[in-house]
């Protein structure tokens, strides 16, 4: 018995060193460990020996079994890591698989953009509607009837008192209508103007509208506001510059010009060789607006300014054609 | 409007570059929009003599002149058969640019170089009047008067020595409409003095009223009107000097007379008419409203209907002009004219206003009034413009203007207080300096200082030609603009108070980023469109009354034709495989409604929608997996990740299969009830009308109903302590039993135990009866508060093969 015993631990010790394929490794299993294997023969031929001498021979036969099991652990793991490194070729240069990916309309980044800053300066967002009314979009805002500066913007009406809002304006009459100062909001959304299209002017378009109104806002402060709202979005090293303007709804009223990051200010064909890009209109909330919304104007005054997201998007992207935006061609939207 | 630098010089010194100026006129608010130097593009072209003409040796019809150009004597190949001796020619230098080429078709522009022709050096060439753009003739050489001289550049020739600024004048400066209005700006700037013209105007013994008879009817919409009589004038063309100051803004000169109206009108901004005196019947002016039914021809030889609210001047017979707007084709200057009535009035705003909208006529005139001009200037015009006729075209100037002004227009009075300046613009100046700055514009306080110097208000008298100025708020802009806006400090610690945003657009921008990550391009849309295609599916599109174009003309009724219009722009482009989304309006006329405040006005609709479409395959061909045309349970399936995603339940998909305009057999999404969308084919009328040969699929969604039932309250709940149990089921069931149908007996077999039921396999064939089919399931059992074990997991199996069985009569397939 012990004769065997040993005579089996030597093939094994003798077998393992040939092994270098896991099929062979699980052979050597199949010969020595399984159920059936040489080893489990050994426990089975134990019931016919002596009771004295089983203690000491089912011990021998269980060091075999913890040494032949060591043996094959240890082969084990040195087979498994050279079978990993002789899988079946795989071409790695093959392309990877991919899937489709999606985009934002640059209108929508330009937007986003510029509400995230806003945001940032304590302004919340309201909304109002695109068919409008007269009064609104005109009246309220200091718009007399019969007045020379509605040809500013050249209208779509629906019928003589209802048309589609030549600007986001109007939600600033909205907004001051439903709630009292402190007002902080900025109005993104889509406006309409009758004009032929071109390369510059589409029929409809998009702005962000601002107003603040509150005790003691001056124009100071306005500056200020556009002045960080400008550093974050062009950049912290631009020149900026304020100039006179008109709109009915704010007096004094503004535009705001900073240096063509485009010729850095030296003069080029898209800032007209002035060096300067406009860039958005703003100006105090004129009295009568205010008075419109029953606001006491001599309590409070406020700002408001609006910017045009097609213009802002077709600069920052370098897109000389606006009818491009709405042309929505994939190639151009995966630009972005 | 165009300002030439030469004309406005001659009411102020400029001692700052033409670049300089422009910078300081946008500065205070007049945007120098562009600048143009006229003779720029005369560059290089100079007047010429020729000295020596000779056959060239090598060609039949060429010549080879010398030209004396003052210092030098330039070689020229000439192949014009006019050329001759001592002739004055324009001669372009090398270097310049030829405004037309005489060989091309299109007569596009070419730089002169040295050339040779037939071996002769050429060191420039003698132009055509066409070639240089100032005519048409192309036969020969531009010949020049004898006394032109040599050497004197083309431009200077041309009176073309000017600087043009194109200056964009807001509505509420109708002041600055004109020379002398810029020039008032440009001295209050440099702190010059303003040089208005004097008159010297001879007038002879006879009185302008006893030649003419002028009734004002209307004087609410005529406050004031006033004219000139000059007898005996020459009508001819104007002096070079005149003309090209019209040129250089861009008035095409017409005759003496009519050029000096226009001047005038440039100079000073008040626009005038002379009418033929000899045609004016019975001499009488009479300004009213038109008749009903009256019409007119203006001098552009156009009819005109008139309304009973169009102000006109009329004679005792008819019409003769459209009350500041346009004169009439019958009394027009002419050649013949010899006696001329000038009208100079001032009419009201809004009656003009009225009047041009309702002809679309827009006229230097019209603009003028329209925007409000000065009532006070009237006869100061007509005295201008009656002095320069008489010195440019002669005749006989009658004695006084004729002057009707019931009701004195007085100037306005305006209060303003010091420290609201302040207040406003955020600055500390005093109430001298208030004071002062307005002076410069001549706008001065009614009273002496010393009567001021207590108050906390000051009263300003506003001049007439600044009817923008009439509450405080308007002297505070003038002191701002004056003050200069780049002086008022920038503030940028502004008192902040940090609000909430608006919730729902961070919810649609999570929208928008799952639909991004998930393949999806954002497109932007028109919401205008064809009446046609917005009829389609809804009776009350509201249309647009002066759309540009039909089809822009009526607002979309759904996201669905545009995003077709989109894919078929992409497909004619070569695009294939399109996956899109859009956030976009829609728009109903709606009676009933009633408005919301912020969302829409009464008896109109707005609603927020998105919008998916779908065009080719559903996924990326790869090589070793082969791409798959889409279809519609690629687009449920991207809805339903995307409601599971923002954790909106209570959701129904109803198959439908009827046609309507839009769509073909799809799925209505429904919403806690409510029917929120659809998932459909769209249908053949549309993929007609769009010439599309291929499916193409969409998901169209209210925007609004997602929103207001999507979970937004996140709130954890443990996680299961026991383990999932897993068995896998086949149910042979009818052809005809929907997988829902099956889905909803197995859940409802399965109780609240049932975690999950995953469709795997769908088989018909050879191993089931015909008119059968298998659906295979792996269900997952779980519960919150024991392990399951096989006993409990086999009696729910076997309730779950009962229901199947006694419900759909369906069998387990072993």
């Amino acid at each position: 018995m012990m004769n065997s015993i040993e005579e089996i631990k030597h093939s094994a010790d003798a077998e393992i060193n040939n092994i270098s394929t896991s099929s062979k490794l699980d052979a050597f299993r199949i010969k020595f460990l399984s159920r059936s294997g040489l080893i489990a023969g050994l426990f089975d031929q134990l019931k016919s020996i002596s009771t004295d001498e089983r203690p000491i021979v089912g011990k021998a036969i269980n060091e075999l079994r913890t040494h032949v099991q060591s043996l094959y652990d240890d082969r084990k793991s040195k087979v498994d890591l050279s079978s990993k490194q002789t899988e079946p070729f795989i071409d790695l240069t093959l392309p990877g698989r991919e899937r489709w990916i999606g985009s934002k309309h640059p209108l929508t980044q330009t937007m986003e953009e510029i509400q995230r800053i806003f945001f940032h300066m304590g302004f919340s967002i309201a909304d109002g509607p695109e068919i409008e009314d007269d009064y609104h979009n005109f009246e309220a805002l200091n718009f007399p009837p019969d007045h020379s500066a509605r040809d500013m913007q050249d209208t779509f009406f629906i019928t003589d008192k209802v048309l589609l809002r030549t600007h986001t304006s109007p939600v600033q009459i909205r907004v001051m209508e439903q709630q009292q100062p402190p007002v902080r909001v900025i109005i993104p959304g889509r406006v309409y103007r009758n004009e032929a299209i071109s390369a510059r002017s589409y029929c409809l378009f998009h702005q962000v509208e601002g107003l603040y109104v509150n005790k003691g806002v001056s124009f100071a402060e306005l500056k200020g506001t556009l002045l960080s709202f400008a550093q974050q979005f062009y950049g912290s090293s631009i020149k900026y510059r304020f100039r006179p303007s008109f709109f009915p709804f704010t007096e004094p009223s503004a535009e705001m010009d900073i240096t063509c990051f485009l010729c850095n200010g030296k003069g080029c064909k898209v800032c007209k060789k002035t060096g300067w890009l406009e860039i958005l209109g703003c100006g105090m909330v004129h009295p009568n607006v205010l008075r419109n919304v029953k606001y006491d104007s001599e309590i409070y005054s406020g700002y408001a300014f609006g910017m045009g997201i097609e213009r802002i998007t077709m600069l920052r992207f370098g897109i000389d054609d606006i009818r491009i935006l709405y042309d929505n061609d994939i190639r151009f939207l995966r630009q972005f | 409007m165009r300002i030439s630098l030469n004309w406005l010089k001659t009411y102020v010194d400029i001692d700052i570059s033409a670049a300089e100026l422009a910078e300081r006129l946008t500065m205070v608010g007049f945007e120098v929009e562009s600048i143009e130097h006229l003779g720029e593009k005369y560059n290089n072209f100079i007047i010429g003599e020729v000295v020596e003409i000779s056959k060239h040796p090598n060609a039949n019809k060429l010549t080879l002149c010398k030209v004396n150009i003052g210092k030098e004597i330039l070689s020229i190949v000439c192949g014009a058969p006019n050329a001759k001796l001592k002739q004055k020619v324009v001669v372009g230098r090398v270097g310049a640019t030829v405004p037309h080429n005489q060989h091309d078709p299109n007569g596009l522009p070419f730089v002169l170089t040295h050339v040779k022709i037939r071996g002769e050096g050429s060191f420039g060439m003698i132009c055509s009047e066409y070639e240089l753009g100032l005519g048409d003739n192309k036969d020969g050489i531009m010949v020049l008067p004898e006394d032109s001289i040599s050497g004197c550049e083309l431009a200077t020739f041309l009176g073309l020595d000017d600087t043009v600024f194109e200056v964009g004048i807001t509505p509420n400066r109708p002041d600055a409409m004109s020379h002398i209005g810029i020039a008032r700006e440009v001295a209050a700037m440099l702190g010059k003095k303003l040089k208005v013209p004097s008159l010297r105007l001879k007038e002879s013994k006879q009185l302008t009223k006893a030649y003419v008879n002028i009734k004002v009817v209307d004087s609410l919409n005529c406050p004031r009107y006033s004219g000139r009589i000059v007898l005996g004038v020459k009508i001819e063309q104007s002096p070079k000097w005149l003309q090209s100051y019209l040129k250089a803004v861009n008035i095409r000169p017409i005759n003496n007379v009519v050029d000096i109206t226009n001047f005038v009108l440039m100079e000073v901004g008040q626009p005038l008419h002379a009418f033929d005196y000899d045609k004016i019947t019975d001499h009488t002016i009479i300004v009213r409203k038109a008749n009903a039914g009256e019409t007119f021809t203006s001098l552009d030889h156009k009819g005109r209907s008139l309304s009973t609210d169009t102000l006109m001047i009329v004679d005792s017979k008819r019409s003769i002009a459209i009350a500041g707007i346009m004169g009439g084709a019958e009394t027009e200057i002419t050649e013949s004219s010899k006696n001329i009535f000038i009208e100079s009035a001032y009419f009201d705003s809004r009656s003009v206003r009225r009047s041009a909208k309702r002809f679309g006529l827009s006229t230097d005139a019209s603009q003028r009034f329209e925007r409000g001009s000065d009532p006070s200037i009237l006869p100061w015009a007509a005295d201008r413009a009656s002095q320069l006729i008489q010195e440019i075209c002669g005749g006989e100037v009658l004695k006084n203007v004729v002057d009707i002004y019931p009701k004195k227009i007085k100037p306005k009075v305006v209060n303003l207080r010091p420290q609201k300046v302040n207040e406003v613009l955020g600055i500390t100046i005093d109430s001298k300096e208030v004071s002062r700055l307005l002076h410069k514009i001549d706008i001065r306080s009614s009273l002496s200082r010393n009567k001021n110097k207590q108050k906390h208000k000051i009263q300003y008298i506003v001049p007439h030609y600044r009817p923008d100025i009439e509450a405080e708020i308007d002297l505070i802009e003038e002191v701002a603009r004056l003050y200069g806006y780049n002086n008022i400090e920038t503030n940028q610690n502004a008192t902040l108070s940090l609000q909430s945003s608006a919730p729902e657009y961070n919810y649609i921008s999570e929208i928008r980023d799952w639909l991004i990550g998930s393949g999806y391009s954002e497109i932007i849309s028109n919401s205008m469109q064809d009446i046609s295609l917005s009829l389609l599916n809804s009776k009350n599109a509201v249309e647009i009354a002066n759309p540009i174009t039909q089809d822009m003309a009526v607002l979309r009724t759904s996201l669905i034709p545009g995003m077709v219009r989109i894919i078929k722009n992409n497909i004619s482009q070569g695009n294939k495989n399109l996956r899109f989304f859009e956030f976009g309006k829609t728009y109903f006329f709606e009676p009933s409604i009633v408005s919301s405040g912020s969302s829409y006005i009464s008896g109109f609709f707005e609603e927020n929608r998105l919008i998916l479409g779908y065009f080719g395959q559903a996924n990326k061909q790869y090589w070793n997996r082969k791409a798959k045309p889409v279809d519609i349970l690629d687009v449920k399936g991207d809805i339903q990740t995307l409601f599971q995603k923002i954790f909106l339940d209570n959701i129904k998909f109803i198959p439908y299969s009827t046609t309507n305009a839009l769509t073909n057999r799809g799925l209505v999404v429904e919403i806690q009830g409510i029917k929120a969308g659809e998932i459909a084919l769209v249908s053949n009328t549309l993929l007609e009308k769009f010439d599309i040969d291929q499916s193409v699929y969409i998901a169209e969604i209210k925007i609004d109903l997602l929103l207001q039932h999507m979970d937004k309250r996140k709130i954890f709940k443990h996680l299961p302590k026991y383990p999932v149990v897993n068995r896998d089921v086949a149910f042979i069931v009818a052809e005809n039993v929907s997988s829902e149908q099956l889905i909803n007996v197995i859940q409802d077999a399965g109780s609240s135990l049932l975690l999950n039921i995953e469709l795997f396999d769908i088989y018909q064939g050879n191993q089931v009866q015909e008119g059968k089919k298998s659906l295979a399931f792996s269900l997952e059992f779980l519960s919150y508060d024991h392990t399951l074990n096989q006993v409990e997991i086999d009696r729910i199996m076997q309730i779950i093969i009962n229901k199947v069985s006694g419900i759909l009569g369906g069998k387990l397939r072993s």
